[in-house]
C-alpha cells in the first residue's frame, strides 16, 4: 500500500517537473519571438534615425556635357533605323485638319516645349532629338535628368536649354520651362504662348491635358501633347547606358521604342519639308509611317 | 434558446488548434492579414500595369507613390515588386488556412514561419530603398509592409506558443 502511494507520488513528481520544462521552454520560445518581433522596428527606427541624422547628398545628378558614345548614338546609322521600322510602343502624334502652316521665313517649324523636371519630356526628347539630327546638326546639348521627386524619376535625358540647331530643311525651337528642380529657366516668346494656347488645349488635347508637357508641334500639321515613347523604359538607366541600347541592341525594348518614335517624327518631319533630303525621306525608316502621315 | 451548432469539421480543427497550444485568435488574424496583404499588392500590381505612377496617393516630397512605383527598384531582376507582393501573400494565404494551421507537421510550421520571415525581410530592403535610394515614401507600399510585419508577428508568436511533437 505505502509502495503503491510513493510510486504515484513519484509519477507526479516526474509529471510536475516535465510540465515545468516544457513551460520554461515554451517561455523561451516565446521570449525568442519577441526579439524576433522587435527586430524589424528597430531596423526601421535605426534607417529614420540614420537619415535624419546623416543629410543626403543630393544624389549627384545634374546637367553636364554628353559622353562620346551618347553623342554617336544620338545618330545612328540608316541601316539600324531602317531595320527598327516602326518600332513597338510608339505613340503617333495627331494630324490636324487645314490648320495654317506653321513656318520660320521659307522653312517649316518644329516647336517643343517642355520642362527638364518632366519624365514624359525626358523620354520624348531621345527621339525626337535622333530625328532631327537627319535633317540637321545641334550644337550645345547637355545630358540632365528628370526630377527626383516626380513619376519616373532621374530618367536621363537631354536639355534644348542653351542648345542651338542648324538644318537647310526646317527650323525647331525648343523651350525648356523649368529645370529639373521646377525653377524657371526660359519663356515662351509671345508667338510660342499663342500656339501653346491653342494647340495644347480642346480640341486637340482631351480638357484634362490642357497646358500638359511635353507639346511638339510639328509644323502646325501634327502636334503632340505627352510622350511617344514610355519613360518607364528607360528607368534606372545612365545616358550611356539608354545610349548603349540603341546602338547595340536594336532590336531591344528601348531601341524599338526610341528609334521607332525617331522614325515617326522623320515621316511627319519628311512630309513638312516635302520629302527633302531625298535620302532621308525615300528610306524604309521614314515610310515606315506613311499611312499616319497621309 | 437557440443552441449554436458548429459544424463537424471546424470543431475538429478548433480541438486540434486548442490541443497544439495555438490561440484562437491566430487563425482568424493570420488569414486577415494575408487577405488584406493580397488585395494591397493586386491594386499595386494593377495600378503596375496599367497606369503607372497613378495610384491614390498624396504626391509630396516625402509621400510620392508615383516616384516609388515607377522607380528603377520597383522591379527585382526585371519582375514588378507588387507581383512578388501577390504570390508572397497567396503562398501565405495557403499556409494560413485553418486546414493548415491544424497540421502537427513541424515542417509546415517552419515553412510558414520562414516564408514569412523572408517576407519581412523584403519588406525591410524596399523601406531601405524607399529612405535612401528613392528618397520618398509610398503610403500603399508602407500599407503593405505593415501587412507583411504583422503577419511575421502573428506566425512568430503563435510558432512560439505551439506545442507540436518536436522541435
Amino acid at each position: 500500500m505505502a509502495k503503491t502511494a510513493r510510486s504515484t507520488a513519484r509519477q507526479r513528481a516526474e509529471q510536475a517537473r516535465i510540465a515545468r520544462e516544457r513551460a520554461a521552454r515554451r517561455a523561451r520560445r516565446v521570449r525568442n519571438a519577441w526579439w524576433a518581433i522587435a527586430v524589424a522596428p528597430a531596423f526601421v527606427a535605426l534607417l529614420l534615425i540614420i537619415k535624419v541624422a546623416i543629410p543626403s547628398p543630393g544624389g549627384g545628378l545634374g546637367s553636364g556635357e554628353l559622353s562620346a558614345a551618347t553623342v554617336a548614338a544620338l545618330s545612328p546609322p540608316a541601316d539600324v533605323l531602317d531595320l527598327v521600322s516602326r518600332g513597338q510602343g510608339v505613340t503617333f502624334p495627331n494630324k490636324t485638319q487645314n490648320q495654317p502652316a506653321l513656318t520660320a521665313g521659307d522653312k517649316p517649324e518644329v516647336l517643343y516645349i517642355g520642362g527638364e523636371f518632366c519624365p514624359f519630356c525626358a523620354a520624348q526628347r531621345w527621339g525626337l532629338v535622333i530625328a532631327l539630327n537627319r535633317f540637321g546638326s545641334f550644337s550645345g546639348l547637355t545630358g540632365t535628368f528628370s526630377s527626383s521627386k516626380d513619376a519616373f524619376p532621374n530618367t536621363a535625358t537631354l536639355s534644348f536649354h542653351g542648345a542651338t540647331y542648324t538644318s537647310d530643311f526646317l527650323v525647331f525651337n525648343g523651350v525648356e520651362t523649368s529645370d529639373r528642380d521646377q525653377k524657371q529657366l526660359e519663356t515662351l516668346t509671345p508667338d510660342q504662348q499663342q500656339l501653346f494656347t491653342t494647340y495644347d488645349s480642346p480640341p486637340y488635347v482631351d480638357a484634362q491635358s490642357t497646358g500638359s508637357v511635353p507639346f511638339v508641334d510639328f509644323g502646325n500639321q501634327f502636334l503632340q501633347t505627352g510622350t511617344a515613347v514610355d519613360p518607364g523604359l528607360l528607368a534606372g538607366l545612365s545616358h550611356d547606358q539608354v545610349a548603349a541600347k540603341i546602338t547595340s541592341d536594336p532590336t531591344g525594348q528601348v531601341a524599338e521604342a526610341i528609334l521607332g518614335a525617331a522614325n515617326a517624327f522623320t515621316a511627319i518631319i519628311c512630309k513638312l519639308t516635302n520629302g527633302q533630303p531625298g535620302n532621308v525621306c525615300t528610306s524604309q525608316a521614314a515610310t515606315a509611317y506613311q499611312q499616319e502621315v497621309g | 434558446m437557440t443552441k449554436v451548432v458548429v459544424p463537424p469539421r471546424m470543431s475538429a480543427l478548433r480541438g486540434s488548434t486548442q490541443a497544439s497550444g495555438l490561440p484562437e485568435w491566430v487563425v482568424p488574424a493570420s488569414l486577415s492579414l494575408s487577405v488584406l496583404g493580397l488585395a494591397l499588392s493586386i491594386y499595386l500590381t494593377i495600378e503596375h500595369y496599367t497606369a503607372p505612377g497613378t495610384a491614390a496617393c498624396p504626391a509630396g516630397r516625402t509621400v510620392n507613390c508615383a516616384q516609388v512605383t515607377t522607380s528603377a527598384q520597383s522591379m527585382v531582376f526585371g519582375v514588378p515588386v507588387a507581383v512578388l507582393g501577390v504570390v508572397f501573400f497567396v503562398a501565405a494565404l495557403a499556409l494560413c488556412l485553418p486546414q493548415v494551421w491544424a497540421m502537427r507537421d513541424p515542417r509546415v510550421w517552419k515553412a510558414r514561419l520562414g516564408v514569412t520571415a523572408v517576407g519581412l525581410a523584403f519588406a525591410l530592403y524596399l523601406i531601405f530603398t524607399e529612405i535612401f535610394v528613392i528618397d520618398a515614401i509610398c503610403l500603399w507600399c508602407t500599407a503593405v509592409h505593415v501587412v507583411t510585419f504583422g503577419l511575421f508577428a502573428v506566425v512568430a508568436m503563435a510558432t512560439a506558443l505551439a506545442d507540436l511533437p518536436s522541435r
